[in-house]
């Protein structure tokens, strides 16, 4: 009897201190700070990482220069998970905190629901890598895409294709959020060019076995093989592709630039094609960014660590520029900006606060890594 | 005739404290007043969490209903919550219906698909019916993903928020409460029904079925009852879900969704009601709490599992006559 | 490429894919045939086999090179590895919960599963790992079909393995053993037959199974995920099933149909390539509901 007695009284209190230890917010009062809404666990953990690692840098920078507004900066993580619940919790967590800003969003369906947590918790919000098109409708207000979005991969992709006499393509996808965004807008605009194509087919995450996929794309002979999925399946698929003889093209989009794809895909991503946004070693203004962020992490900055730098000093430099961290101003100060000081390029907004200019580049998979073609 | 099992209180390990009507009244006003007044001590981060851990006790309550009253493991019950999700997604977004026609035609589709669920399964053994289930929640997952009418990958986007009678749905806050509400209606449906004539048969049916059906209990309709009651619970939840999100996509209704579900239903202990609404908080509320340990979360999470499993089996589901 | 090319490579396909399939699904087979029980964690084994092998492999690879040489060692060495956790897991998660009632067992299986994906979450950090294999791309080429050197040996290894396999079960006192308690585990006891050591054994040699196919796929496809184990395990035993659950040969054929079914189907028309999981669940639902017993299976009386 007073065991049961005290085993409810215990679960009751723990319950009770495990509300108050969500309930209480900390935030000093002489710092500005900047919530990061990455993927720190789960399959793109790396990503998150790499970009939280980006955002830090750019803050001790920003501080080593005075901080912002005369104040010191930091950040806070909310982890995504890239799962849409998880970042409905992060988010409201970091909306509840104190922070004067949002730097983050990696993937674009579980960035969707939070955008407007942050539009009613009155936060500027830069997304520096997330580019479904199925989040322009949702801003509320508050949001900027410095990645561009999947409009301009596809402008580039098919302005690549049609210069290289490529007629018809097969466009194969993950059944993901940003995969298949990209797949349909790439179908629908090929399409209406009057251009084929000759399947469409959807792969799972983690299956291994292309060979049916690959022997269905072979039975159409396209031109072209577009993959608009990530890295870890890309490198499979290419593989497969090349073992059963495919001799066309094969084009990947940004989900696969990273490095990664040629350890999976060995010698046959050879003359792979990508199209991404530019990773620092394609930047003349990022060797100094590389060489700061390796000392400073030990390994080289990843694919969205330059978008996710320039992001954190935009939102800085919308403070400072706006005179202060009131909302209506800052995102008034972020629609107008023309902002130079970037490594990625100069950053500018649409009306939709989309990237105003397209920063997609053509990218050659040559002796076991990305360059630029000549 | 066969040894009937005997039925556990509704209130499982707290019925020795709170043995008289008197306490047990108390009790529920406490559990209430704290309820009503938690947001407001504790800000808007612990209402959001809170709000997904009632949303929990109703899906767990539901999957308990399957598992635990009529002992069919159901390993795909994030079926019936996609379909209540994605009716009132569609309703809304592309025949705009009001929230409050969407949400009984989601009821009655997942009502529809607890029987074509629960229909091949009748015959099955609780192995093969496990598998079965899992096969048809992928498959419930996999259609939301293909067809372009569930939005595909992406999903839906702008549910709005609902309105009661000049209330407008829309804060953290007002889900908070609306949650509660279905929370405490799904707690005293499922009271109901583990005292009724329903309720009785799904054990008789869990303990032995053919005995039960020489009693003259029909083996069929009581285990699609099971079945159909769940679907309702998952289809309320996922209904709810999806106008306080106002996007849903294919994956928050994976296999780990009705892992979780299942986990919520075992974890906390017993499969009885408190059992579960403590395991719908536990699942809520770790992750927040072991957000420092990252993925080693799930491995604690199995690994708490497989010790219930292993130290506490009877416990769970007992064989023979209770105490 | 013709109506009759397609045809030729999506068997080759079917049978390379099959042969995974069927090697996993004996592991299912075997299990259930003596303790009457689905190893949810079974898909799981074969991607632990994957990561054993892949580990040894890459101890072993600068003394014996990363061909198919160095692949089969590291193989065998993963088989025995893996199914002696398998056996340990037997013992400790399933064997004192034989008693209990059976959907405690059930979810123990379960727990189990998520124990090793989680760990293996943990331990990735839920990356793709790659294989670090060097099997060559040569091949033979029959008009536009081609033949990897790879999937023949593969295909042959599968064929060794459940060859030795039925032999084992057939030819040997241990075999007979292991029929005498999927036939009747009490009776078997009673003729002094040392049960516990059968399950033990049956669970140490489909897992080893597993894992044998775990490595292989490894090593051929390239790459290893904590999650591979999950879809594989359903497929497997889906295969076991249309074959007819607690037969050998049954598992064999079932992961040989599931193999061309899959590899076929996205060719019907309609049937996309997004819908090819739909398809074999599909498939699975319908003979489970229709033909229980799969093609070669014993009847089923008891009902539990």
């Amino acid at each position: 009897m007073q065991n049961l007695l005290k085993q409810n009284l215990l679960k009751i209190g723990a319950g009770l201190a495990l509300a108050l230890a969500l309930g209480a917010p900390a935030m000093a009062q002489d710092t500005l700070t900047i919530g990061l809404l990455v993927p720190t666990t789960g399959s793109e953990a790396t990503y998150g990482q790499d970009m939280a690692n980006a955002a830090n840098l750019a803050i001790a920078e920003l501080n080593a220069a005075g901080g912002v507004l005369g104040k010191q900066l930091t950040s806070v993580v909310g982890d995504d998970a890239c799962d849409a619940q998880q970042a409905v919790n992060a988010a409201s967590k970091l909306a509840s905190s104190g922070v004067v800003g949002i730097v983050g969003g990696y993937c674009s369906g579980a960035t969707l629901p939070t955008l407007k947590i942050f539009g009613d918790a009155k936060l500027p919000m830069i997304i520096p890598a997330a580019n479904s098109t199925k989040l322009i409708p949702e801003n509320p207000g508050n949001v900027f895409m410095i990645n561009s979005t999947g409009n301009d991969q596809v402008a580039k992709a098919i302005e690549y294709f049609t210069a290289h006499n490529i007629k018809s393509i097969a466009i194969v996808n993950q059944g993901d959020a940003y995969s298949q965004d990209l797949a349909d807008l790439t179908k629908k605009n090929w399409e209406a060019a009057g251009m084929k194509v000759t399947s469409f087919e959807t792969t799972n995450k983690g299956e291994q076995d292309y060979s049916s996929v690959v022997t269905s794309i072979k039975s159409g002979s396209p031109d072209a093989v577009f993959w608009t999925a990530y890295y870890a399946d890309g490198g499979l698929l290419i593989r497969q592709l090349r073992e059963q003889g495919y001799q066309g093209v094969i084009a990947v989009g940004d989900g696969s630039n990273s490095p990664e794809l040629f350890k999976i895909a060995g010698p046959a991503a050879e003359g792979v094609i990508g199209f991404s946004n530019p990773t620092a070693e394609f930047l003349p203004d990022a060797k100094a960014f590389a060489e700061a962020y390796q000392k400073a992490y030990g390994t080289a900055p990843g694919p969205y660590s330059t978008l996710t730098y320039d992001a954190t000093k935009l939102l800085a430099w919308a403070f400072t520029t706006a005179g202060s961290t009131d909302f209506d101003k800052v995102v008034a100060t972020l629609q107008g900006a023309n902002f130079t000081d970037t490594i990625s390029g100069p950053i500018s907004f649409t009306p939709e606060k989309t990237l105003a200019r397209s920063n997609f580049v053509v990218l050659e998979g040559k002796g076991g890594a990305w360059t630029l073609p000549q | 005739m066969p040894d009937l099992p005997s039925r556990p209180s509704s209130w499982g390990g707290l019925s020795a404290i709170l043995d008289t009507p008197m306490k047990r009244g108390v009790a529920i006003v406490v559990i209430l007043v704290s309820m009503a007044v938690a947001p407001l001590l504790f800000g808007q981060y612990a209402t959001v969490i809170l709000t997904n851990a009632l949303l929990y006790v109703v899906l767990a309550l539901g999957l308990n209903i399957v598992v635990g009253y009529a002992g069919l493991l159901d390993l795909g019950f994030a079926a019936f919550f996609a379909v209540g999700a994605y009716t009132v997604g569609i309703a809304t977004l592309h025949f705009g219906l009001s929230f409050w026609l969407a949400l009984p035609l989601a009821v009655v589709i997942a009502m529809l698909a607890g029987l074509i669920i629960g229909a091949p399964t009748l015959r099955l053994r609780s192995d093969y019916l496990a598998i079965v289930t899992l096969g048809f929640g992928e498959i419930v997952r996999l259609a939301a993903r293909n067809l372009r009418e569930t939005g595909g990958a992406s999903g839906l986007s702008g549910i709005d928020s609902p309105w009661l009678f000049g209330w407008h749905i829309r804060t953290p806050l007002d889900f908070y409460y609306v949650f509660c509400v279905l929370a405490i209606i799904a707690v005293i449906v499922s009271v109901r029904l583990a005292n009724s004539r329903l309720g009785r048969a799904w054990l008789y049916v869990r303990h032995d079925e053919d005995a039960a059906e020489a009693m003259g209990i029909d083996r069929v309709r009581v285990k699609l009852a099971a079945y159909v009651v769940g679907a309702v619970y998952g289809a309320v939840g996922g209904a709810f879900f999806a106008a306080n999100l106002g996007a849903i996509s294919p994956n928050s209704f994976s296999f780990q969704q009705s892992v979780l579900i299942l986990m919520a239903v075992i974890l906390g202990g017993m499969g009885k009601i408190p059992g579960v609404i403590l395991g719908a908080f536990i699942v809520i509320l770790a992750p927040e709490l072991l957000r420092d340990f990252g993925d080693l979360r799930l491995f604690i999470f199995a690994v708490g599992l497989l010790l219930i499993m292993l130290f506490r089996p009877s416990g769970i589901w007992p064989a023979r006559s209770r105490r | 490429m013709g109506f009759f090319e397609i045809f030729s490579q999506q068997l080759v396909n079917g049978i390379v894919l099959g042969s995974f399939y069927a090697l996993v699904a004996l592991g299912y087979t075997m299990v259930f045939g003596v303790v009457k029980l689905l190893n949810f964690a079974h898909g799981d084994l074969y991607m632990v086999g994957g990561f054993a092998g892949f580990l040894i492999l890459s101890f072993l690879a600068p003394f014996i090179g990363p061909g198919w040489f160095g692949v089969a060692v590291s193989m065998v060495f993963a088989m025995i590895a893996v199914g002696i956790l398998g056996v340990v897991i037997e013992r400790v998660a399933y064997a004192p919960m034989l008693s209990a009632p059976r959907l405690s067992i059930l979810i123990t299986a379960l727990a189990v599963s998520l124990v090793l994906q989680n760990g293996m979450l943990t331990i990735t950090k839920g990356q793709y790992v790659p294989f670090g294999s060097a099997l060559g791309f040569g091949g033979v080429n029959l008009g536009t079909l081609f033949i990897s050197y790879n999937q023949m040996i593969l295909v042959g290894v599968s064929l060794a393995l459940m060859a030795g396999l039925e032999v084992f079960v057939s030819r040997t006192q241990y075999g007979r053993a292991m029929r005498a308690v999927s036939v009747d585990k009490d009776m078997s006891r009673l003729l002094g037959i040392n049960v516990n050591r059968v399950i033990a054994g049956t669970f140490f040699l489909g897992t080893g199974l597993a894992a044998a196919a775990g490595t292989m796929a490894g090593a051929y496809y390239g790459s290893l995920w904590y999650f591979m184990g999950f879809l594989i395990g359903l497929k497997a035993f889906t295969a076991a099933v249309i074959g007819g659950i607690g037969s050998i040969p049954g598992a064999m054929l079932g992961g040989l149909i599931l193999g061309l079914l899959e590899s076929f189907g996205t060719q019907l028309p309609g049937v996309g390539s997004e819908w090819k999981d739909v398809f074999s669940f599909s498939v699975l639902i319908l003979v489970l509901v229709f033909k229980p017993t799969g093609l070669l299976g014993k009847p089923e009386q008891e009902r539990m």
